[in-house]
This record gives structure tokens, C-alpha cells and sequence, in this order.
């Protein structure tokens, strides 16, 4: 009896686990990600020449450094060895675990009195922790090499620029011209109409919906939004300044015409969007997927997200690149010639804890990635990052990388970065979302971007 | 006879010396310990958290300033928090109710000599072994993916886009995803209940007369009441403070719809920046948790009875 009744239940699961099976596969991808048969290629690093100076007092000391970029801590791995082989400092590289915030990381590490001696950071956390941790990197010699990029606190600068990293709408090129059958020149489109005629015509080729929008809100909070600030002038402090008129009240966003623009953009976007049933419910992996299986022509996102695209199946000689966040139908905004792109990620010395000895072994390994060979190849090639350093002559890898690398080189990025509250992206990603899903209208949202500044102190 | 009067209070006086010396060492070596650990892990934090509540600390300066209630007065304008308090009262009423409901009714169909009922009890159980934080990843694939693709199949519109990004929907999906976890540790409690009732009162009760309705309401019940007393404080507080599951599967999601309380606090002070007023609402929900749970404590155990 006993044994009948386990029988039943073992065939009941098999059943289970395998019409499990049989749906599986129809929410699988279309490209294996982890197929084993795939080589992962790395480029190899010349290590012959070396002119580096290492200072050899410094040998046997150890530091230690705080990452938050994920996708880079295996190649910080890499060079924290190469610099111990050479300079016989040992690096330790400690991650900040998925589900934590490098802020909440570093802060809590500085409140148990064990800060690590180098921390890789956003630049508005090295903004808020700066005059009361970080040694002052005022003196150091990469400074001349990163013109324009540096951050400044107070006319001091506390922080190395460790790459620039750029936004704008990622198309891809073989899937367009083979929809459309004829070849595709990113520079063709110049402003909102015509990138609005060129989905239409892509619509009318068969793709129906050929824009992918990330539902996330630190998409929608952070890197659609700050537009807005970003494109006042293009520069830093252009961002800055309007973002001081709008908190105290001189400027009406209701009135600002960069709003307006950006919102016909966002509108333009929603209105293609493969996801429009649902926009909430669209997935950010799959977006990847979509773009490399030619579901879609177009991704709002970034440079990071090559990762996600060569595990879709991209490949670096596949063309890839990006157009800019069309603003208005003027070809002469730069807003509608340039893309965005400055230093994201900040590395920051601890001057409180650490000795002496550590924060020159510090500076020694921030000298020795701008300056020196190895360096400045492993930069590059390990950790597939576009240095900010006018003395690095290696070109990144990957398309998406390549392609800001070149259009910073070609004058055709603006650098501009806002520094908003921490809570900016949350707060205004619901925002924005709330309007994504069409459960608020225009007006709405500007007032809660308003009511956001205004809340401000 | 005033001797002997006088011999027996000085051995009185012995035995409670003795005691109370014993007592010492035995508090030392069992109590202190623990004790110690509890003020340490426990009482010292919460205190110097309440101190936390009248500071301006940001978490990362030296200095803290003293602002007073200060903090309070910004709890009070945030109406977010209340927002979210209020959907954690909802979501509370939902997964108290429903647990509870739906554990004391499997615990007593798997107490009745059902066929397999061991391999059910495991099985209730085991979601209970699985992490909040891979529950709520593993829920957010059924449902923005597993639904969405049995919608597209059959058509049917309750399926048709993610449960995730609707608010109504999303806290329903968080309703269904708790009730799910804490139900197989109720029923493993209400179980253990239910197997300690005593065949006696059972059989008394049947020549008694009492059958199904009157049995369950007169004699089951108040039995099961101290089962009920547990389940209860642990569904109320565990909903109250629910944050793993919040987190990994809407996050908020849709547009801060389905922000609890709990996240809410732990975004504010980490996210905003704003330990002092983060501190204050924890403060705040703590003293409602602790009065609603020490509440509802009283008024189920003044209803237990012993067989």
C-alpha cells in the first residue's frame, strides 16, 4: 500500500519537473549564454617594457581596495598581482556584494575604524565623504594627463577619474540594414523628427517595435532624467547651476525648455517601445537578447552594457554604437550632435586610517595605472574601461567602448555629469516610471521633479 | 524554648544566606553570559539608536549635533512613510489572516492519518527553508516570466502582462509569495498542536455528544489557543518587519507602490542619506510592532485553558 502510494507520488513529480521542462524552454534565450564551447578571448598584455619608477621602501606593504564596479573585479585581481610582482605591493581588491551600496559599504567599513586605503566610488559619494576622509590628491602628476575630468572639492581634488563611461540610444547596425536593405549611417539622423521618420520606417520595414527601453529606476531616475540638467549647456557646471535655480525656485521647470524636449524625446521612445503593453514589466536581460537577435534596432542604456550584449551573443567586430538623446528638431543643438559621456567611477585614498606608508603605496599603484606600460594595458584590455588619461594610447575593445572612445576623441561627447542627491534616482525613477506606464501625465511629473528640489534643503 | 526559637531562625537565616549565595555563582555562570551578550547585541544599540533619533549624523561625519525632536517633526512630513506604514497594515491583515486560516486548516487535515501526510508536512515546510532574498528572485521569474508566458499561451488576461507592474497586482504577488514561505512553519507549529491534544478529551467530548462544529469550537480551540498564541506573534512580527522578500521581488515596485514600512526606513537613512529621520521611523514602527504584538500576546493567552 505504503509502496503504491510513493509511486505515485515519484511519478507525479516527474510529471511535474517535466512539463517544467518543456515550458522552460519557451521562456529560455534564443542564444545560449553560457555556452561552454565559447572561447572567452583576452587579450594578452605585453609586460617587456617597463620604465615605471617603483619606489622600493614601499616594498612589503599592504593595501587594500574597495570596488564597486563588479564587472572589473576579476581584472582588478589581475592587476593588483601584476603590481605586487613589480612593486611588491600587495593589493587586496574586497567587492561590494551585490545587494549592498558602495555608500552603505564604505561607510559602514570608516564607522568600524577599517576603511579600506582605496576606494572605487560614484563621484557624488566621493563628493559627500571627501573633506572628512580622503587624502588630498591635489600633487599628484596623472593630474595634468586627466584635463577636464578631474572632480573638485573646494579646489582640491580627492579623487582619480577611473574611465569615462557614456549614454545614449545603442543602435545596432547589421540588424537596420537588414531590415530596411540598405546601408545605415548613424550620422544621417540629426534630429528628433528624423530619428522619429527612421523608426517609422523601420515599422513600415516589419519591425514593429524597434526600441527597448530598461524599466529600471536607476535607468529612468538617473540616466534619462538628469538630460534634463545635463543639457543645459553641456557642461558640469551648467548641471549644477540649473539644477541651483530650480531648487531655489528661480527657474519654473514647467517653463524650461529642456523638460518640455526631453519629455517629446521620452515620448517618442515610450511610443516605440517593444515593451509598450507593459512597460513595467519588461525585462533588462532580455532587452540584451532582443537587441543582438535583431528583435530590436535600438537600447537606451550605456557602455556597461556591453557585458550583457556579448552575453546575448554579440561579438566585439559586430557593429555597434550610439546615437544621441535627440532633444528638438534643431541640427545645431549639441544635444542632437553629441552623446554624454564623463567619469563615472571615482578612486579615493583614505586619509584618516591609513599610514603614511599606505597612502604612498596608494598613490604609487594610482601612478602606476596611468603611467606606467602595464598599467595602462591593463586598463584598457583587462578591464575593457576608456581611461580619462590623455597619456593612454590603447583603444578599448569593445564596440560600445570604441565608439565613445572615439567620439570623445572626435569632439563629439559632451562632458557633463550632474551631482543630485543620493536619493535622486529613486525617488524620481518611481516618477518616471509612474509615467512610463502611463499613470501619470506630463504635468505630474514635472511636479514631482519640482516638489523633489523643492524638499531640498 | 526561646533557644530553640532562636537556633531554628539562624538556620533560617543559613539556608537563605546559602541560597542566595548559591544563587549568585548560579547567576554568574548560567546568566551572565547571555546577559551580557543580550546588552551588547541588543540593549546598547537600542539605546544609543533612540540617542541616534535627536542627532543630524549623516553617517559618515564625527561630529553629531544635537537637533532634538527635530527628527520627529520630519517623520511627521514624510508622508511616504505613512504611505507605507499604512500598506504594511494592509499587508499584515492579509498574511496574519490568511497564514493562520490556511496552516490550522492543513495542520488538522494532516493530523487525521491522511495517506502520505509526513511527505506533505516536509513539503509545506520547505519554502520556509529557502532565503527570502532567492525566494523573492525566484517568484519574480513566475511572475514576470512563468505568467506572462501561460498568458500569451491561453489568453487569459489575468496572465497577460507581469503581475509586477500592477500595484494592486505586485502586492498581491507579495501576499501570495509570504503567505507561502510562513505558512509551512505555522503548520509545522499548529501540527505539533494538534498531535498534543489528548485522545481522552477527544473521546470525552464524542460520548458527550459533541461532534464536528461543537467539538472544533468548544474543545479544539481554547486546546489549540497556546499554538495559536505563537503563530500569531510570529506571523504579526515577521509581517510587520518584512523587508528580504519586499526587496528582492518588487523592490518597491511598481512606481513605489509596494514600499513597506521596513524599506522604507532602511531607503530613507541609506538611500536619503537621512539617518537621524530613518532612526526616528524605526523608532516609530517599533513601538507600534511592539504594542500590537504585546497586545494581541495578553488577549490570546487569556483564552488558553489546560486539559
Amino acid at each position: 500500500m505504503r509502496g503504491k502510494g510513493c509511486k505515485g507520488i515519484a511519478l507525479a513529480l516527474i510529471l511535474v519537473l517535466m512539463s517544467g521542462m518543456l515550458t522552460g524552454c519557451r521562456f529560455g534565450f534564443a542564444s545560449d549564454p553560457d555556452d561552454p564551447n565559447e572561447e572567452v578571448k583576452e587579450e594578452p598584455i605585453d609586460t617587456s617594457v617597463d620604465t615605471f619608477e617603483y619606489d622600493s621602501s614601499l616594498s612589503g606593504t599592504n593595501i587594500t581596495l574597495l570596488n564597486s564596479k563588479a564587472e572589473i573585479q576579476v581584472a582588478l585581481g589581475k592587476m593588483g598581482e601584476e603590481f605586487e610582482k613589480k612593486s611588491g605591493v600587495h593589493v587586496e581588491v574586497m567587492p561590494v556584494t551585490d545587494g549592498d551600496s558602495p555608500y552603505t559599504k564604505v561607510v559602514s567599513l570608516y564607522n568600524s575604524g577599517n576603511p579600506p586605503t582605496m576606494s572605487i566610488l560614484d563621484t557624488t559619494d566621493v563628493i559627500a565623504l571627501a573633506e572628512e576622509k580622503a587624502a588630498d590628491l591635489s600633487e599628484e602628476a596623472w593630474i595634468a594627463e586627466a584635463e577636464n575630468y578631474l572632480t573638485e572639492v573646494n579646489g582640491k581634488v580627492y579623487s582619480l577619474p577611473l574611465c569615462i563611461e557614456g549614454r545614449g540610444i545603442i543602435y545596432n547596425k547589421a540588424v537596420i540594414e537588414e531590415t530596411l536593405g540598405e546601408t545605415f549611417d548613424p550620422e544621417s539622423i540629426t534630429t528628433l523628427d528624423e530619428f522619429t521618420e527612421f523608426l517609422e520606417k523601420l515599422k513600415k520595414a516589419g519591425m514593429e517595435k524597434p526600441v527597448s527601453m530598461a524599466k529600471e529606476d536607476w535607468s529612468l531616475g538617473a540616466h534619462h532624467l538628469q538630460f534634463v540638467y545635463e543639457t543645459y549647456d553641456g557642461t558640469s557646471e551648467g548641471a549644477q547651476k540649473v539644477i541651483e535655480q530650480i531648487k531655489s525656485g528661480k527657474m519654473d521647470l514647467h517653463s524650461y525648455n529642456r523638460m518640455q524636449e526631453f519629455l517629446d524625446m521620452f515620448d517618442v521612445l515610450k511610443e516605440y517601445n517593444v515593451a509598450k503593453g507593459d512597460p513595467l514589466g519588461a525585462d533588462y536581460d532580455e532587452m540584451a537578447i532582443d537587441l543582438a537577435d535583431g528583435k530590436t534596432a535600438f537600447w537606451f542604456n550605456g557602455n556597461w552594457a556591453w557585458p550583457n550584449l556579448s552575453e546575448a551573443g554579440a561579438d566585439n567586430e559586430d557593429a555597434y554604437g550610439f546615437l544621441p538623446y535627440f532633444l528638438n528638431d534643431d541640427p545645431d543643438d549639441f544635444a542632437n550632435q553629441k552623446i554624454q559621456g564623463s567619469p563615472s567611477k571615482q578612486v579615493m585614498v583614505d586619509g584618516q586610517f591609513a599610514s603614511e606608508q599606505e597612502q604612498a603605496a596608494a598613490k604609487e599603484f594610482l601612478n602606476w595605472i596611468v603611467f606606467s606600460e602595464i598599467g595602462q594595458q591593463m586598463m584598457v584590455k583587462t578591464c575593457n574601461l576608456i581611461p580619462p588619461f590623455q597619456n593612454n594610447p590603447y583603444e578599448p575593445g569593445d564596440p560600445l567602448s570604441r565608439d565613445i572612445y572615439e567620439k570623445v576623441h572626435a569632439d563629439k561627447a559632451f562632458n557633463a555629469s550632474a551631482i543630485v542627491p543620493n536619493d535622486h534616482w529613486a525617488v524620481l525613477g518611481a516618477a518616471m516610471q509612474k509615467y512610463l506606464a502611463d499613470r501619470s501625465d506630463k504635468e505630474e511629473l514635472i511636479d514631482s521633479v519640482q516638489g523633489y528640489w523643492d524638499e531640498q534643503e | 524554648m526561646e533557644q530553640r526559637q532562636i537556633c531554628s531562625e539562624k538556620i533560617e537565616e543559613d539556608k537563605n544566606h546559602m541560597r542566595s549565595k548559591n544563587n549568585g555563582k548560579d547567576f554568574c555562570i548560567f546568566a551572565l553570559p547571555g546577559l551580557f551578550c543580550f546588552i551588547a547585541v541588543v540593549i546598547v544599540p537600542f539605546v544609543y539608536g533612540v540617542y541616534l533619533t535627536m542627532t543630524d549624523w549623516n553617517g559618515v561625519s564625527a561630529v553629531k549635533n544635537f537637533v532634538g525632536l527635530k527628527n520627529f517633526a520630519g517623520v511627521m512630513k514624510d508622508t511616504q512613510f505613512w504611505t507605507s506604514l499604512l500598506l504594511t497594515f494592509k499587508y499584515v491583515i492579509f498574511v496574519v489572516v490568511i497564514v493562520n486560516v490556511m496552516a490550522f486548516g492543513i495542520a488538522y487535515l494532516l493530523t487525521r492519518g491522511m495517506k502520505g501526510q509526513n511527505f506533505f508536512r516536509a513539503g509545506f515546510f520547505t519554502p520556509n527553508l529557502i532565503g527570502g532574498i532567492v525566494l523573492g528572485y525566484i517568484w519574480q521569474f513566475v511572475f514576470s516570466r512563468a505568467f506572462v508566458s501561460i498568458g500569451e499561451s491561453t489568453g487569459w488576461s489575468l496572465f497577460e502582462v507581469s503581475w509586477l507592474s500592477d500595484p494592486t497586482k505586485a502586492f498581491a504577488a507579495l501576499v501570495l509569495v509570504s503567505v507561502w514561505q510562513l505558512s509551512g512553519y505555522m503548520i509545522l507549529i499548529y501540527v505539533a498542536g494538534f498531535m498534543g491534544l489528548s485522545e481522552d478529551v477527544m473521546e470525552a467530548a464524542s460520548i458527550d455528544g459533541a461532534s464536528g462544529w461543537t467539538k472544533m469550537r468548544s474543545i479544539v480551540m481554547p486546546l489549540m489557543m497556546s499554538s495559536v498564541t505563537i503563530c500569531l506573534f510570529l506571523t504579526l512580527s515577521r509581517a510587520f518587519m518584512v523587508y528580504d522578500v519586499n526587496l528582492s521581488l518588487t523592490a518597491g515596485a511598481p512606481y513605489g507602490t509596494t514600499e513597506m514600512a521596513a524599506m522604507h526606513v532602511y531607503e530613507k537613512a541609506f538611500t536619503s542619506r537621512q539617518f537621524g529621520v530613518g532612526q526616528a521611523e524605526a523608532l516609530i514602527l517599533f513601538v507600534i510592532v511592539a504594542c500590537i504584538s504585546g497586545l494581541q500576546v495578553y488577549l490570546t493567552k487569556k483564552k488558553e485553558v489546560e486539559a
